[in-house]
């Protein structure tokens, strides 16, 4: 393994992810049986959705450890040129100044780059799915055992409500137009 | 040198803490203004005259969803409407609230028909007269383009600010991200998509500059300058710092966002582009907007990070109103309120535009009856 301290890292990474899917990874996998079949297999998913948000976890924050250290190079590089390599606390507003430009400059370049957005919607998507088994495992395990209600019943009760109340908007202004037609002498 | 210039700056960060203490009272929104009308979160606000002579057709201001409109009227001496206050027209301006989790079902359409609607009803009700002036603001701009897509004749004018209806652009990163979100997740999960999660998004737009050289930046301003007393220096200091607070207020007062409501304008709009095309349907109503026939001021900010002219340019175009205008001033998407040029150049401009427009246009044109007030109608508590 060869490269910068990341991409040494994120190698090393991908080959542990590489031997944890062929080997554990496929036996929690495996189906489950008995009488706790259903809860076992729920709860089995959770290590693939934990692998899965870590994997991207780890992609995003090399790239993003790589911009940072790019942003260290070129702060570096323009210190010696433009500063003279004098970086002393009377200079202190010049090397802030060029420091903010360069790392500004050099990140939001990174984040308009399709790789970062790929990154957030790959990120976002697993973290979301792993933060939905967390909320799935909490209510079959712990809100319906105790008989509380659960998010999804809560949402229910809200749609119903939504649709009633909409129903009652749209017959209001059907009763309010059908009075103003009866006011009107034809 | 080194210890002067250190004792010097320690010297800076104590006086910028004492004016920080001292500032507890930093109000916004502060120019009197009565509900008119309320349903579920929304409030119209009817803001109160301060000249005697009102042009007859009102402007009925669409904020965003996200974040608050009190943007429009941030500090008492950079104040959007106030300006148009003082230039005599009459404004209302709508107040979505804070959705809860109880307004997760609501969609496009039951904003743009229902209250955006209801809130048209109640103006044009108030001011006697059948078409009144819409002027939307960054995505309630693009919900003021669908509404007067959809209903042409009550709209005398519209103006749209920072108005994106073009997104399919890779020039502002909200677009690019924009188009790699899995937002049917988001919404599953959260139900209310959380103020904060998109406001996460706005400052890594630039994190660099938003979370760190802002406050440094503020810290920097808090200096007396020459021939000012102690007294007029602490002032001063003051107001800088009040206007700060406000606007870090407003940056962080984000209303969550009604699920399906998200889910249609990422879908429809940024990932698919539906409304430029006129493809986009709410209610199962199509969105023509060749059916925009009234005059047309665009207003957008030459260096928009949020929304890119590209987005708000195409506008224009995609029309059939005869008259219409594009005006562009060299600020950014928040700078268009309360910049410098915002009072000097872009409410003047506005103004310029609008006042000719917002006379009755003669025998054809009903003229006002009566203002009435409704009995519900308090003040605006701030």
């Amino acid at each position: 393994m060869e490269g910068t301290p990341i991409e040494s890292t994120k190698e090393f990474y991908d080959l542990w992810l590489e031997g944890y899917e062929t080997t554990f990874g496929r036996l929690l996998e495996m189906p489950a049986v008995g009488p706790l079949r259903e809860r076992s297999e729920k709860m089995m998913r959770g290590f693939s959705n934990f692998s899965n948000l870590y994997a991207s976890g780890m992609e995003s924050n090399s790239h993003l450890q790589s911009v940072l250290m790019e942003a260290m190079r070129k702060t570096y590089a323009k210190t010696t040129t433009e500063m003279e390599g004098e970086i002393g606390p009377e200079k202190y507003r010049d090397f802030y100044k060029l420091w903010i430009e360069t790392y500004s400059k050099t990140f939001k370049e990174f984040f308009g780059s399709e790789r970062f957005a790929s990154d957030l919607g790959k990120f976002m998507s697993h973290s979301l799915d792993f933060q939905k088994y967390n909320q799935e495992m909490l209510e079959e395990n712990y809100l319906k055992p105790m008989n509380l209600p659960t998010k999804a019943e809560i949402d229910e009760i809200n749609k119903e409500v939504y649709s009633l109340k909409k129903k009652v908007k749209e017959l209001t202004s059907q009763v309010r137009e059908l009075s103003e037609k009866r006011k009107i002498p034809s | 040198m080194i210890e002067l210039e250190s004792i010097e700056y320690l010297e800076k960060f104590k006086q910028g803490m004492d004016v920080f203490l001292a500032t507890t009272d930093f109000s916004v929104g502060t120019t009197p203004s009565e509900v008119i009308y309320g349903e579920d979160k929304m409030r119209l606000l009817h803001y109160i005259p301060t000249v005697e002579k009102q042009y007859p057709v009102p402007i009925l201001v669409v904020y965003a969803l996200v974040n608050r409109y009190y943007i429009l009227d941030l500090q008492p001496d950079k104040s959007m409407i106030k300006k148009l206050l003082a230039e005599g027209f009459d404004v209302y301006v709508i107040d979505w609230g804070y959705p809860s989790r109880a307004d997760r079902y609501l969609t496009i359409g039951d904003y743009v028909n229902g209250y955006l609607n209801d809130a048209v009803e109640r103006v044009k009700e108030r001011s006697g007269l059948d078409k009144i002036t819409l002027m939307g603001v960054c995505q309630g701009g693009t919900f003021s383009v669908m509404y007067a897509a959809l209903y042409p004749e009550k709209i005398k004018n519209l103006i749209t600010l920072v108005t994106p209806v073009h997104f399919d652009t890779n020039k502002g990163l909200l677009h690019v991200w924009a188009k790699n979100l899995d937002v049917d997740k988001i919404v599953d999960y959260y139900g209310m998509v959380p103020g904060d999660l998109l406001n996460t998004g706005f400052l890594i737009t630039d994190p660099i500059k938003l979370m760190i050289d802002k406050y440094v930046n503020m810290f920097e301003r808090i200096e007396c300058e020459s021939g000012e007393t102690e007294k007029e220096c602490q002032l001063r200091n003051e107001e800088t710092i009040k206007n700060f607070l406000r606007m870090e207020k407003w940056i962080f007062d984000s209303p969550d966002q009604a699920g399906e409501t998200y889910r249609q304008f990422i879908k429809d709009c940024y990932q698919k582009n539906l409304l430029i095309k006129n493809e986009m349907e709410i209610d199962g109503k199509n969105i023509d907007l060749r059916k925009i026939t009234m005059p047309l001021l665009n207003v957008m900010a030459e260096f928009d990070h949020l929304v890119p002219n590209d987005a708000s340019r195409p506008l224009a175009d995609a029309i059939s109103s005869k008259e219409k205008e594009t005006l562009v001033f060299p600020t950014g998407h928040v700078g268009i309120f309360v910049g410098s040029r915002s009072q000097k150049e872009v409410c003047p401009r506005i103004a310029e535009w609008l006042g000719p427009r917002s006379l009755l246009d003669g025998p054809g044109e009903k003229k006002p009856k009566a203002k009435r007030k409704s009995p519900q109608s308090r003040k605006n508590e701030k």
